[in-house]
């Protein structure tokens, strides 16, 4: 399966505007990685080379099952893995080369949270989003407090400002880690399987939310997920990948056929052309359909 | 926002702080006052008559003349000292000295490992007095380093204990009473020594503690009382507090067990306890009452430890003494003060 | 602590708890074998202070100046060095029951000491220069041990450090059964923590700057820390450069400890107890937690001190039990108070 490239001309579904602009800014040229686990030659496992690109106001997510490589992906363009073959370039710069600082200054990740150590303040995690700006202590100036309270505006976490961390509900939780990573004024927002404990309000919350955010504030956003439905939903750019494998990239109603998706997810599934050009998959049941 | 409270809360962080740097910057002179000044310029001893010696651990003391204030930091030590009629001059002792009764009385200053220098420098005294088995270095080099005397003393055997009594009294000036002393002790050890020659030793079991079972090593001085008393240890190794098993001693069969107790008498009737006691019931010494307790005297180089050598020779060999009848000198049988 | 840090808050926060060492130390000066009443000290402090020392009390001088006043120093030094440690161990490790002990520096001080007592019993500057090598030997087989991949991790790290102490304690043990009776005892007071044995001036010299290398290299890392305890692969994607912070914390702490240890023993709970008393005060913010762990830990081991100078004078309690004595329901108390 050949993947996209980047200088292709991508058919627009009738009367949608482009929402990205033309400017590339995230630029991934065949880039690979392998994990040895100690000692042993052959790699436990590998990422082909991938390629695509993403501009200002795109959302691009990383669709594929558990084991396929998205997390790699992620990290090789987060610039915490060394691409072994190609490269991710940021602006022209690649991330990988970049001092852990400027990384931060510009990428901002957003991960399953760990286990807090101490208990927190919601404002002052946030505030935690402002360290790739300051110097030696870095005691908090009134612009970093300005930026942190209009983090947590733009996620609608206001209300959550003086409140434990160990104590609001998962979906709040959510909201303020994305807050923070907003407050590290970035130009890249990383997710990684962000909706995996929310129920199906919260999820849909979340990414209109990201929508509305990539467009305000003209974030490139990269999202990994499982999610066929939600993926299609909110997705400018697909990224299929399959054990490893990029398989396609290309907007939803490209990337998702039947043929491709069954194989990659190995269920049974059906695609239809929803409005607005955006596919929408069914599973189809185990039993074979009724008929007479 | 203009919150009276505030401007007054405010005032007084000023004033706090104004105080605590007030204070830091005191210490801070006044530290850095105090280490320019000290240093170099310790006490220095009052001009008066100094005599340098040699102590027992090989080191050069300058003793300041006449030595009138003496600390002692061993009870071996203290104890010596009213032997020698010193005991107006000692003016501190450590907890554990309680021989004999009056020194309980004097001016404390701690423990034998830890005794408090703070107490010790308060006393003004002339000299210390240490040990090198029961005191620590540390103990001996913090006092050289306040320029406080310090003379050490290291018996080596029951002959070594009398030799180091005499240096002790000429150390503190009473050289004759030293003399005196060491004479009459040595008359008394040649005497037993005459008594016991041609008596086999017995052979012992010296017990330091029961369980875990401690005897004593061939190097001891206890292992030299021993000698000196008719018996013989039956352990001969290097250590000198070695853990042995109560097997090796049911095999060699010990003549006697020997205790040393400040409670003799107590000491001696918790002992018939022995007799049910799983490995100890198998010694003969223990089925036949053998058993003997002598005077905690018998572990310290002091004067008194000739009284527990006399009491042990006695009980170990009745027949050497059968024409010497104790007298008031002596103590009565379990060896008590 | 609504409001996020300040440095004023910081620097107030310090001077007050100055403040109350200050008043600590005097207690301190105070109270002894030889009682000196406040005036009289009043007086003799500002001889000091006006460089007139000769008109003290020549008694009063040999005992404050070379007796009380370097053991409060020490005292200082060694609660603020652990104090410190524990919170940068609480943090490296991710736990908060870690202690300046846990990775196995004061059982490796320990066995140096115990060693410099069986092969150099005469010479007592052996025991401190020896005990800080077996701390540092300790220090470094723990760090490649505890390596993963080759980058320190925490639960390694974590485990190196007990299996050490585990090791080294039972060298320690097998060896002290040779010791002579006297050496025991001395020994045992060492290993509960004790001051009482005044420190060569150079040794001095060697751990105040010692401490402020160690305080000031972990509080390079206060921003950092407080990143990495929500996580360290979120530290990571803020800009922390974990590797570079974990180990200069690792380096710092394990000096600081090792300092400690070499001069007054296994002082205990201090390095515990103090960061969480100074969290519950004053917040897990580490730019505020670090020095007010230093104050505080000087604060609490000199009054431990004290009180083991005094409450059964003349004997000498160690320090080490005085602490433990009032540490323990303390501790118990706070962690009620935490999961109340």
């Amino acid at each position: 399966m050949s993947s996209g490239q980047n200088n292709v001309v991508v058919a627009m579904p009738p009367g949608k505007q482009p929402a990205w602009e033309a400017t590339v800014r995230l630029n991934v040229e065949q880039a690979s990685y392998a994990y040895h686990s100690r000692g042993n030659a052959a790699p436990v496992f590998t990422l082909a080379a991938t390629s695509f690109t993403a501009r200002q106001r795109e959302i691009v997510t990383i669709l594929g099952p558990n084991a396929s490589g998205k997390s790699t992906l992620l990290k090789l363009i987060a610039g915490t893995l060394e691409p072994l073959s190609g490269r991710v370039e940021l602006e022209g710069f690649e991330t990988s080369r970049l001092s852990p600082r400027t990384r931060a200054q510009r990428i901002a990740m957003v991960h399953q949270e760990s286990p807090l150590l101490f208990p927190t303040r919601a404002s002052e995690y946030v505030l935690q989003g402002r360290h790739p700006h300051g110097r030696g202590l870095r005691f908090e100036t009134g612009e970093d407090l300005k930026i942190a309270e209009e983090a947590l505006a733009q996620v609608g976490a206001t209300h959550l400002r003086d409140r434990w961390m160990h104590e609001v509900s998962g979906g709040e939780k959510q909201r303020v880690i994305l807050a923070r990573a907003l407050a590290q004024q970035p130009i890249l927002l990383l997710l990684d399987e962000p909706t995996l404990h929310l129920d199906i309000g919260a999820q849909v919350e979340l990414l209109e939310r990201l929508r509305h955010l990539a467009s305000e504030n003209r974030y490139t956003v990269v999202v990994v997920t499982h999610e066929l439905s939600l993926a299609a939903e909110f997705a400018d750019q697909v990224v299929l990948m399959h054990h490893g494998k990029c398989l396609r990239t290309g907007t939803p109603a490209e990337v998702y056929r039947r043929d491709l998706l069954e194989q990659v997810f190995e269920a049974p599934l059906d695609v239809e052309m929803g409005p607005e050009g955006r596919p929408r998959v069914h599973v189809r049941g185990a039993r074979p359909p009724a008929e007479s | 926002m203009n919150d009276p409270n505030k401007y007054y809360r405010q005032k007084l962080r000023v004033n706090v702080a104004r105080a605590a740097a007030l204070c830091a910057a005191l210490v801070l002179f006044a530290a850095g006052n105090a280490a320019a000044q000290t240093t170099g310029e310790k006490e220095k001893p009052a001009p008066g008559a100094m005599v340098i010696v040699k102590d027992e651990a090989g080191r050069s003391v300058s003793i300041p003349q006449p030595v009138r204030r003496i600390v002692s930091l061993a009870p071996s030590i203290t104890e010596t000292l009213f032997a020698l009629g010193a005991a107006d001059r000692v003016v501190g002792v450590t907890d554990y000295c309680d021989y004999p009764l009056e020194a309980q009385k004097k001016e404390k200053v701690g423990g034998l490992v830890n005794p408090s220098l703070e107490a010790i420098v308060a006393l003004r005294p002339d000299l210390v007095l240490v040990t090198t088995s029961i005191n620590r270095i540390q103990t001996l080099d913090a006092l050289d380093r306040l320029n406080v005397a310090t003379y050490a003393a290291d018996a080596r055997g029951v002959e070594g204990v009398l030799r180091s009594i005499g240096r002790l009294a000429e150390v503190i000036g009473s050289a004759s009473d030293g003399k005196a002393l060491v004479a009459a002790l040595q008359a008394r050890l040649d005497e037993l020594r005459r008594r016991l020659t041609g008596v086999t030793p017995s052979r012992v079991l010296f017990v330091v503690w029961q369980e875990p079972l401690i005897s004593v090593g061939r190097d001891t001085f206890l292992a030299d009382a021993l000698r000196l008393a008719g018996a013989e240890s039956i352990i001969h190794v290097k250590q000198d507090w070695p853990h042995i098993s109560l097997e090796e001693v049911v095999r060699q069969q010990p003549e006697y067990l020997v205790f040393a107790s400040a409670h003799a008498e107590e000491e001696l009737a918790a002992l018939v306890a022995l007799k049910n006691a799983p490995g100890w019931r198998d010694l003969k010494a223990v089925q036949e009452n053998r058993i003997v307790v002598v005077s905690d005297a018998i572990n310290r180089p002091a004067p008194r430890l000739v009284d527990a050598i006399e009491e042990l020779a006695r009980q170990l060999h009745p027949a050497a003494f059968a024409d010497a009848p104790r007298t008031g000198a002596a103590a009565p049988k379990g060896g008590a003060r | 602590m609504k409001q996020p840090l300040t440095l004023r808050r910081l620097l107030w926060t310090c001077a007050a708890l100055l403040v109350v060492l200050f008043g600590a130390v005097l207690v301190a000066l105070k109270v002894g074998a030889v009682p000196i009443s406040m005036t009289d000290l009043a007086v003799d402090l500002g001889r000091v202070i006006f460089g007139r020392t000769a008109q003290m009390q020549s008694d009063y001088r040999l005992i404050i100046f070379d007796l009380r006043l370097p053991r409060i120093e020490l005292a200082i030094l060694v609660g603020a060095a652990l104090s410190v440690s524990g919170a940068g161990f609480q943090a490296l490790l991710r736990n908060p029951l870690a202690d300046p002990y846990v990775l196995g520096v004061s059982s490796g001080a320990a066995l140096g000491a115990i060693i410099a007592l069986i092969a150099y019993p005469g010479i007592p500057l052996v025991t401190p220069l020896s005990a800080f090598l077996g701390a540092t030997a300790t220090i470094a087989a723990v760090y490649f041990l505890g390596r993963r991949k080759g980058q320190l991790d925490s639960t390694t790290l974590l485990l190196a450090g007990i299996i050490a102490a585990s090791f080294l304690s039972a060298l320690i043990i097998f060896l002290m059964t040779t010791l002579s009776g006297r050496d025991m005892r001395g020994m045992a007071f060492w290993l509960m923590g004790d001051l009482s044995t005044p420190l060569q001036e150079s040794l001095r010299w060697v751990f105040r700057v010692g401490l402020v290398a160690g305080v000031g290299a972990i509080y390079t890392t206060a921003a950092d820390l407080n990143l990495i305890a929500t996580g360290e692969r979120e530290a990571m994607h803020l800009g922390v450069e974990v590797t570079r912070v974990k180990l200069v914390v690792y380096v710092s702490a394990s000096l600081l400890t090792g300092l400690a240890v070499s001069v007054s023993g296994a002082i205990g709970y201090v390095g515990l107890l103090v960061p969480h008393m100074m969290r519950f005060l004053f917040g897990s913010d580490y730019r505020i937690l670090i020095p007010t762990s230093a104050i505080g830990g000087a604060i609490a081991v000199v009054i431990a001190d004290t009180l083991a100078r005094r409450v059964m004078a003349p004997t000498e309690l160690p320090v080490g039990a005085i602490l433990a004595i009032f540490g323990a329901p303390l501790f118990l108390y706070l962690l009620r108070r935490r999961f109340a």
